[in-house]
Protein backbone atom coordinates (compact mmCIF):
# COMPACT_ATOMS: atom_id res chain seq x y z
CA UNK A 1 0.00 0.00 0.00
CA UNK A 2 1.43 3.39 -0.88
CA UNK A 3 1.72 6.09 1.74
CA UNK A 4 -1.21 8.09 0.41
CA UNK A 5 -3.56 5.12 0.65
CA UNK A 6 -2.19 4.27 4.09
CA UNK A 7 -2.87 7.80 5.23
CA UNK A 8 -6.47 7.62 4.02
CA UNK A 9 -6.95 4.25 5.65
CA UNK A 10 -5.58 5.51 8.98
CA UNK A 11 -7.71 8.63 8.75
CA UNK A 12 -10.80 6.52 8.05
CA UNK A 13 -10.06 4.36 11.06
CA UNK A 14 -9.81 7.43 13.26
CA UNK A 15 -13.12 8.93 12.09
CA UNK A 16 -15.20 7.39 14.93
CA UNK A 17 -12.88 8.94 17.53
CA UNK A 18 -12.78 12.26 15.73
CA UNK A 19 -16.58 12.31 15.65
CA UNK A 20 -16.63 11.63 19.37
CA UNK A 21 -14.32 14.55 20.08
CA UNK A 22 -16.35 16.73 17.71
CA UNK A 23 -19.50 15.88 19.65
CA UNK A 24 -17.80 16.97 22.88
CA UNK A 25 -16.95 20.33 21.30
CA UNK A 26 -20.18 20.98 19.39
CA UNK A 27 -23.69 21.79 20.43
CA UNK A 28 -25.37 19.19 18.26
CA UNK A 29 -24.65 16.24 16.01
CA UNK A 30 -25.01 18.15 12.77
CA UNK A 31 -22.37 20.67 13.84
CA UNK A 32 -20.18 17.82 15.08
CA UNK A 33 -20.31 16.06 11.72
CA UNK A 34 -19.61 19.33 9.89
CA UNK A 35 -16.56 19.80 12.09
CA UNK A 36 -15.41 16.22 11.51
CA UNK A 37 -15.77 16.62 7.77
CA UNK A 38 -13.89 19.93 7.76
CA UNK A 39 -11.13 18.26 9.81
CA UNK A 40 -10.84 15.33 7.42
CA UNK A 41 -10.70 17.66 4.43
CA UNK A 42 -8.09 19.89 6.06
CA UNK A 43 -6.02 16.84 7.02
CA UNK A 44 -6.06 15.53 3.45
CA UNK A 45 -5.00 18.89 2.09
CA UNK A 46 -2.19 19.25 4.63
CA UNK A 47 -1.05 15.67 4.79
CA UNK A 48 2.53 16.60 3.91
CA UNK A 49 2.73 18.46 7.20
CA UNK A 50 2.19 15.31 9.20
CA UNK A 51 5.45 13.62 10.10
CA UNK A 52 5.30 9.84 9.78
CA UNK A 53 6.38 8.30 13.04
CA UNK A 54 4.50 10.86 15.10
CA UNK A 55 0.99 10.26 16.35
CA UNK A 56 -1.58 10.83 13.64
CA UNK A 57 -4.40 10.99 16.19
CA UNK A 58 -2.83 13.90 18.11
CA UNK A 59 -2.22 15.74 14.85
CA UNK A 60 -5.85 15.29 13.77
CA UNK A 61 -7.22 16.30 17.15
CA UNK A 62 -5.14 19.43 16.96
CA UNK A 63 -6.52 20.29 13.52
CA UNK A 64 -10.04 19.73 14.76
CA UNK A 65 -9.50 21.84 17.83
CA UNK A 66 -8.08 24.72 15.79
CA UNK A 67 -10.96 24.59 13.31
CA UNK A 68 -13.39 24.54 16.19
CA UNK A 69 -11.77 27.60 17.76
CA UNK A 70 -12.04 29.42 14.42
CA UNK A 71 -15.69 28.55 13.92
CA UNK A 72 -16.62 29.26 17.50
CA UNK A 73 -15.12 32.72 17.20
CA UNK A 74 -17.10 33.26 14.04
CA UNK A 75 -20.20 32.06 15.85
CA UNK A 76 -19.68 34.53 18.67
CA UNK A 77 -19.29 37.33 16.13
CA UNK A 78 -22.50 36.33 14.42
CA UNK A 79 -24.33 36.11 17.71
CA UNK A 80 -26.67 33.38 18.73
CA UNK A 81 -29.24 33.88 15.99
CA UNK A 82 -28.62 30.57 14.36
CA UNK A 83 -30.73 27.58 13.63
CA UNK A 84 -32.03 26.23 16.92
CA UNK A 85 -30.66 22.99 18.18
CA UNK A 86 -32.65 20.04 16.95
CA UNK A 87 -34.74 18.54 19.70
CA UNK A 88 -35.94 15.02 20.13
CA UNK A 89 -39.59 15.96 20.33
CA UNK A 90 -41.08 12.56 19.81
CA UNK A 91 -39.81 9.65 21.76
CA UNK A 92 -40.78 6.35 20.23
CA UNK A 93 -40.65 2.89 21.69
CA UNK A 94 -37.08 1.77 21.37
CA UNK A 95 -36.28 -1.51 23.08
CA UNK A 96 -32.61 -1.36 22.12
CA UNK A 97 -31.77 1.35 24.63
CA UNK A 98 -30.48 3.57 21.84
CA UNK A 99 -32.87 6.32 22.92
CA UNK A 100 -31.57 6.20 26.47
CA UNK A 101 -28.03 6.50 25.17
CA UNK A 102 -29.08 9.45 23.03
CA UNK A 103 -30.58 11.21 26.04
CA UNK A 104 -27.42 10.64 28.10
CA UNK A 105 -25.34 12.03 25.27
CA UNK A 106 -27.55 15.07 24.91
CA UNK A 107 -27.29 15.78 28.61
CA UNK A 108 -23.51 15.42 28.58
CA UNK A 109 -23.21 17.67 25.52
CA UNK A 110 -25.43 20.31 27.13
CA UNK A 111 -23.24 20.34 30.26
CA UNK A 112 -20.02 20.60 28.23
CA UNK A 113 -21.47 23.46 26.23
CA UNK A 114 -21.78 25.52 29.42
CA UNK A 115 -18.03 25.32 30.06
CA UNK A 116 -15.73 28.05 28.76
CA UNK A 117 -14.03 26.84 25.55
CA UNK A 118 -10.61 26.55 27.16
CA UNK A 119 -11.96 24.22 29.83
CA UNK A 120 -14.23 22.28 27.51
CA UNK A 121 -11.45 21.20 25.16
CA UNK A 122 -9.32 19.98 28.05
CA UNK A 123 -12.13 18.10 29.78
CA UNK A 124 -12.93 16.44 26.45
CA UNK A 125 -9.35 15.49 25.62
CA UNK A 126 -8.44 14.13 29.05
CA UNK A 127 -11.64 12.80 30.59
CA UNK A 128 -13.42 11.59 27.45
CA UNK A 129 -10.64 10.93 24.95
CA UNK A 130 -8.19 9.62 27.54
CA UNK A 131 -5.11 11.65 26.61
CA UNK A 132 -2.49 12.33 29.27
CA UNK A 133 -1.75 15.82 30.65
CA UNK A 134 1.55 16.05 28.81
CA UNK A 135 0.07 14.94 25.49
CA UNK A 136 -2.61 17.60 25.79
CA UNK A 137 -0.11 20.26 26.81
CA UNK A 138 1.88 19.51 23.66
CA UNK A 139 -1.20 19.31 21.47
CA UNK A 140 -2.46 22.70 22.63
CA UNK A 141 0.91 24.38 23.16
CA UNK A 142 0.16 25.08 26.80
CA UNK A 143 2.22 24.68 29.97
CA UNK A 144 1.24 21.51 31.79
CA UNK A 145 0.25 23.56 34.87
CA UNK A 146 -2.32 25.44 32.78
CA UNK A 147 -3.76 22.16 31.49
CA UNK A 148 -3.99 20.86 35.01
CA UNK A 149 -5.68 23.94 36.48
CA UNK A 150 -8.20 24.27 33.62
CA UNK A 151 -9.02 20.60 34.02
CA UNK A 152 -9.70 21.07 37.73
CA UNK A 153 -12.08 23.96 37.07
CA UNK A 154 -13.80 22.24 34.16
CA UNK A 155 -14.36 18.90 35.83
CA UNK A 156 -15.58 20.56 39.06
CA UNK A 157 -18.18 22.48 37.04
CA UNK A 158 -19.17 19.26 35.25
CA UNK A 159 -19.59 17.46 38.56
CA UNK A 160 -21.81 20.27 39.82
CA UNK A 161 -23.98 20.01 36.68
CA UNK A 162 -24.12 16.27 36.21
CA UNK A 163 -23.68 14.98 39.76
CA UNK A 164 -21.41 12.15 40.73
CA UNK A 165 -23.79 9.31 40.04
CA UNK A 166 -25.32 7.99 36.86
CA UNK A 167 -28.78 9.03 37.95
CA UNK A 168 -27.68 12.18 39.75
CA UNK B 1 -3.33 17.56 53.48
CA UNK B 2 -3.43 16.96 49.75
CA UNK B 3 -2.90 19.79 47.32
CA UNK B 4 -5.80 20.12 44.86
CA UNK B 5 -3.78 19.66 41.67
CA UNK B 6 -2.05 16.59 43.17
CA UNK B 7 -5.37 15.07 44.14
CA UNK B 8 -6.69 15.25 40.57
CA UNK B 9 -3.38 14.17 39.05
CA UNK B 10 -3.55 11.12 41.34
CA UNK B 11 -7.12 10.48 40.21
CA UNK B 12 -5.99 10.57 36.58
CA UNK B 13 -2.99 8.29 37.11
CA UNK B 14 -0.54 11.10 36.38
CA UNK B 15 1.70 10.72 39.45
CA UNK B 16 4.85 8.70 39.89
CA UNK B 17 4.30 5.41 41.78
CA UNK B 18 5.80 6.84 44.98
CA UNK B 19 3.73 10.00 44.89
CA UNK B 20 0.61 8.07 43.94
CA UNK B 21 1.08 5.88 46.98
CA UNK B 22 1.44 8.86 49.28
CA UNK B 23 -1.61 10.67 47.89
CA UNK B 24 -3.64 7.46 47.77
CA UNK B 25 -2.98 6.86 51.46
CA UNK B 26 -3.91 10.44 52.32
CA UNK B 27 -7.17 10.19 50.36
CA UNK B 28 -8.04 6.85 51.95
CA UNK B 29 -7.64 8.46 55.38
CA UNK B 30 -9.92 11.36 54.53
CA UNK B 31 -13.63 10.51 54.08
CA UNK B 32 -14.36 13.82 52.38
CA UNK B 33 -11.62 13.33 49.76
CA UNK B 34 -12.63 9.70 49.28
CA UNK B 35 -16.19 10.77 48.57
CA UNK B 36 -14.99 13.45 46.13
CA UNK B 37 -12.76 10.92 44.37
CA UNK B 38 -15.69 8.54 43.97
CA UNK B 39 -17.96 11.26 42.65
CA UNK B 40 -15.41 12.30 40.06
CA UNK B 41 -14.80 8.71 39.01
CA UNK B 42 -18.51 8.14 38.53
CA UNK B 43 -18.95 11.41 36.65
CA UNK B 44 -16.06 10.58 34.31
CA UNK B 45 -17.38 7.06 33.75
CA UNK B 46 -20.80 8.52 32.93
CA UNK B 47 -19.28 10.97 30.46
CA UNK B 48 -17.28 8.26 28.73
CA UNK B 49 -20.25 6.02 28.48
CA UNK B 50 -22.42 8.83 27.05
CA UNK B 51 -19.84 9.58 24.37
CA UNK B 52 -19.16 5.92 23.66
CA UNK B 53 -22.54 5.96 21.93
CA UNK B 54 -21.00 8.25 19.27
CA UNK B 55 -18.14 6.03 18.23
CA UNK B 56 -20.38 2.98 18.29
CA UNK B 57 -22.54 4.53 15.58
CA UNK B 58 -21.64 3.86 11.96
CA UNK B 59 -19.69 6.77 10.51
CA UNK B 60 -22.00 8.85 8.27
CA UNK B 61 -21.48 8.27 4.59
CA UNK B 62 -20.63 11.89 3.87
CA UNK B 63 -17.63 11.65 6.20
CA UNK B 64 -16.38 8.46 4.58
CA UNK B 65 -16.90 10.15 1.23
CA UNK B 66 -14.88 13.18 2.36
CA UNK B 67 -11.91 10.88 2.92
CA UNK B 68 -12.43 8.51 0.04
CA UNK B 69 -13.63 10.84 -2.73
CA UNK B 70 -10.13 12.15 -2.66
CA UNK B 71 -8.99 8.93 -4.27
CA UNK B 72 -11.34 9.59 -7.16
CA UNK B 73 -10.00 13.09 -7.69
CA UNK B 74 -6.46 11.95 -8.26
CA UNK B 75 -7.45 9.35 -10.82
CA UNK B 76 -7.93 10.85 -14.27
CA UNK B 77 -11.44 10.94 -15.57
CA UNK B 78 -10.92 8.36 -18.33
CA UNK B 79 -9.55 5.86 -15.87
CA UNK B 80 -12.39 6.51 -13.51
CA UNK B 81 -14.93 5.88 -16.28
CA UNK B 82 -13.19 2.71 -17.34
CA UNK B 83 -13.15 1.50 -13.78
CA UNK B 84 -16.86 2.15 -13.51
CA UNK B 85 -17.61 0.17 -16.65
CA UNK B 86 -15.86 -2.82 -15.16
CA UNK B 87 -18.32 -2.94 -12.27
CA UNK B 88 -20.86 -5.73 -12.39
CA UNK B 89 -24.22 -4.79 -13.87
CA UNK B 90 -26.14 -2.44 -11.64
CA UNK B 91 -29.03 -4.88 -11.34
CA UNK B 92 -26.83 -7.61 -9.95
CA UNK B 93 -25.55 -5.15 -7.40
CA UNK B 94 -29.01 -3.93 -6.58
CA UNK B 95 -30.24 -7.45 -5.98
CA UNK B 96 -27.30 -8.30 -3.76
CA UNK B 97 -27.77 -5.10 -1.84
CA UNK B 98 -31.49 -5.30 -1.45
CA UNK B 99 -31.28 -8.85 -0.17
CA UNK B 100 -29.20 -7.73 2.74
CA UNK B 101 -30.33 -4.15 3.08
CA UNK B 102 -29.18 -2.90 6.42
CA UNK B 103 -27.12 -0.14 7.90
CA UNK B 104 -23.78 -0.18 6.20
CA UNK B 105 -24.77 -1.72 2.93
CA UNK B 106 -24.50 1.32 0.73
CA UNK B 107 -20.97 2.46 0.47
CA UNK B 108 -20.15 5.05 -2.13
CA UNK B 109 -17.65 2.73 -3.76
CA UNK B 110 -20.29 0.11 -4.51
CA UNK B 111 -22.29 2.67 -6.37
CA UNK B 112 -19.37 3.99 -8.34
CA UNK B 113 -18.24 7.56 -8.14
CA UNK B 114 -21.18 8.93 -10.15
CA UNK B 115 -23.27 8.68 -7.06
CA UNK B 116 -26.36 10.52 -8.22
CA UNK B 117 -27.88 7.71 -10.27
CA UNK B 118 -30.62 5.84 -8.49
CA UNK B 119 -30.53 2.16 -7.87
CA UNK B 120 -34.13 1.20 -8.23
CA UNK B 121 -35.77 -2.13 -7.97
CA UNK B 122 -39.16 -1.13 -9.30
CA UNK B 123 -41.49 -4.06 -8.99
CA UNK B 124 -38.58 -6.34 -8.23
CA UNK B 125 -38.88 -9.12 -5.69
CA UNK B 126 -36.52 -7.44 -3.30
CA UNK B 127 -37.65 -7.53 0.27
CA UNK B 128 -36.51 -5.78 3.42
CA UNK B 129 -34.03 -7.60 5.60
CA UNK B 130 -34.48 -8.04 9.35
CA UNK B 131 -33.23 -4.64 10.53
CA UNK B 132 -35.14 -2.63 7.98
CA UNK B 133 -38.21 -4.82 8.39
CA UNK B 134 -38.22 -4.12 12.12
CA UNK B 135 -37.95 -0.41 11.46
CA UNK B 136 -40.78 -0.52 8.89
CA UNK B 137 -42.99 -2.55 11.19
CA UNK B 138 -42.46 -0.71 14.45
CA UNK B 139 -41.37 2.85 13.88
CA UNK B 140 -43.66 5.83 13.54
CA UNK B 141 -42.91 8.38 10.87
CA UNK B 142 -40.71 11.23 11.96
CA UNK B 143 -39.47 9.61 15.14
CA UNK B 144 -35.80 10.49 15.53
CA UNK B 145 -33.55 7.44 15.58
CA UNK B 146 -29.99 7.11 16.66
CA UNK B 147 -29.59 3.77 14.95
CA UNK B 148 -31.02 2.21 11.84
CA UNK B 149 -33.60 3.56 9.50
CA UNK B 150 -35.87 6.47 10.10
CA UNK B 151 -39.35 6.36 8.63
CA UNK B 152 -40.42 9.52 6.86
CA UNK B 153 -43.84 9.00 5.27
CA UNK B 154 -46.62 6.44 5.33
CA UNK B 155 -49.28 6.33 2.62
CA UNK B 156 -51.55 4.07 0.60
CA UNK B 157 -50.62 3.46 -3.03
CA UNK B 158 -52.93 3.12 -5.99
CA UNK B 159 -53.26 -0.64 -5.51
CA UNK B 160 -54.34 -0.10 -1.89
CA UNK B 161 -51.10 -1.34 -0.32
CA UNK B 162 -49.48 0.52 2.56
CA UNK B 163 -46.14 2.05 1.63
CA UNK B 164 -43.52 3.76 3.75
CA UNK B 165 -40.41 5.75 2.92
CA UNK B 166 -37.29 5.09 4.94
CA UNK B 167 -33.91 6.67 5.27
CA UNK B 168 -30.75 5.91 7.10
CA UNK B 169 -27.51 7.79 6.79
CA UNK B 170 -26.55 5.95 3.64
CA UNK B 171 -29.68 5.19 1.68
CA UNK B 172 -33.31 6.09 1.30
CA UNK B 173 -36.12 4.26 -0.35
CA UNK B 174 -39.71 3.23 -0.63
CA UNK B 175 -41.11 -0.07 0.64
CA UNK B 176 -44.66 -1.36 0.19
CA UNK B 177 -46.38 -4.08 2.12
CA UNK B 178 -47.09 -7.22 0.15
CA UNK B 179 -48.53 -10.05 2.22
CA UNK B 180 -46.12 -10.64 5.07
CA UNK B 181 -43.25 -8.78 3.49
CA UNK B 182 -42.06 -5.28 2.82
CA UNK B 183 -41.03 -5.13 -0.82
CA UNK B 184 -38.49 -2.53 -1.83
CA UNK B 185 -39.94 -0.46 -4.65
CA UNK B 186 -37.22 2.16 -4.93
CA UNK B 187 -33.84 2.55 -3.43
CA UNK B 188 -31.53 5.53 -3.59
CA UNK B 189 -28.10 6.29 -2.37
CA UNK B 190 -28.20 8.61 0.63
CA UNK B 191 -28.42 12.31 -0.11
CA UNK B 192 -25.13 13.82 -1.09
CA UNK B 193 -24.34 16.23 1.65
CA UNK B 194 -21.71 18.86 1.89
CA UNK B 195 -20.89 20.66 5.07
CA UNK B 196 -22.96 23.66 4.11
CA UNK B 197 -26.11 22.14 2.68
CA UNK B 198 -26.33 19.30 5.16
CA UNK B 199 -29.42 20.40 7.00
CA UNK B 200 -31.17 21.55 3.88
CA UNK B 201 -30.48 18.32 2.08
CA UNK B 202 -31.38 16.13 5.00
CA UNK B 203 -35.03 16.33 4.03
CA UNK B 204 -36.20 14.05 1.29
CA UNK B 205 -34.39 12.84 -1.75
CA UNK B 206 -36.17 14.47 -4.73
CA UNK B 207 -36.08 11.23 -6.71
CA UNK B 208 -37.69 9.44 -3.81
CA UNK B 209 -40.35 12.12 -3.64
CA UNK B 210 -41.05 11.59 -7.35
CA UNK B 211 -41.47 7.88 -6.70
CA UNK B 212 -43.91 8.70 -3.90
CA UNK B 213 -45.84 11.14 -6.09
CA UNK B 214 -46.14 8.54 -8.82
CA UNK B 215 -47.65 5.89 -6.58
CA UNK B 216 -49.53 7.70 -3.79
CA UNK B 217 -53.30 7.57 -3.66
CA UNK B 218 -54.54 10.65 -1.79
CA UNK B 219 -52.51 12.21 1.00
CA UNK B 220 -49.87 10.76 3.33
CA UNK B 221 -51.21 9.31 6.57
CA UNK B 222 -51.44 11.46 9.63
CA UNK B 223 -50.28 10.08 12.97
CA UNK B 224 -53.66 8.55 13.84
CA UNK B 225 -54.03 6.82 10.46
CA UNK B 226 -50.51 5.53 10.73
CA UNK B 227 -51.09 4.12 14.18
CA UNK B 228 -54.26 2.42 13.01
CA UNK B 229 -52.44 0.90 10.03
CA UNK B 230 -49.74 -0.39 12.34
CA UNK B 231 -52.33 -1.99 14.60
CA UNK B 232 -53.84 -3.71 11.57
CA UNK B 233 -50.45 -5.20 10.75
CA UNK B 234 -50.05 -2.95 7.69
CA UNK B 235 -52.65 -4.96 5.78
CA UNK B 236 -54.52 -3.44 2.85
Amino acid sequence: MDSSKAFERDLTELLPRLRRFAHALSRNSADADDLTQATAERALRSREQWQPGTRLDSWLYRIMRNLWIDTSRARIRKGKNEAPEEEAETIGVDPSGAMEAAIELKRAMAALEKLPDEQREIVALILIEGFGYREVAEMLDLPIGTVSSRLVRGRSAMLAMLGGTRDG
Amino acid sequence: MVEEAKFYAWLDGELSPEEAERVGAAVAADPELSRLANEHRAMTAGLRSAFASVDEQPVPDRLLAAVQDREVEIVDLGQARAARRRLPPIWAQAAALAATLAVGVFTGSLLGSGGSGPITADGGPFVASADLETALNTRLAGTPQTKGAQIRLTFRNKTGAICRTFEDHQASGLACRDGQEWRIRSLFQGPERSATDFRMASGANPQLMEAVDASIDGAPFDAAQEREAMERGWRK
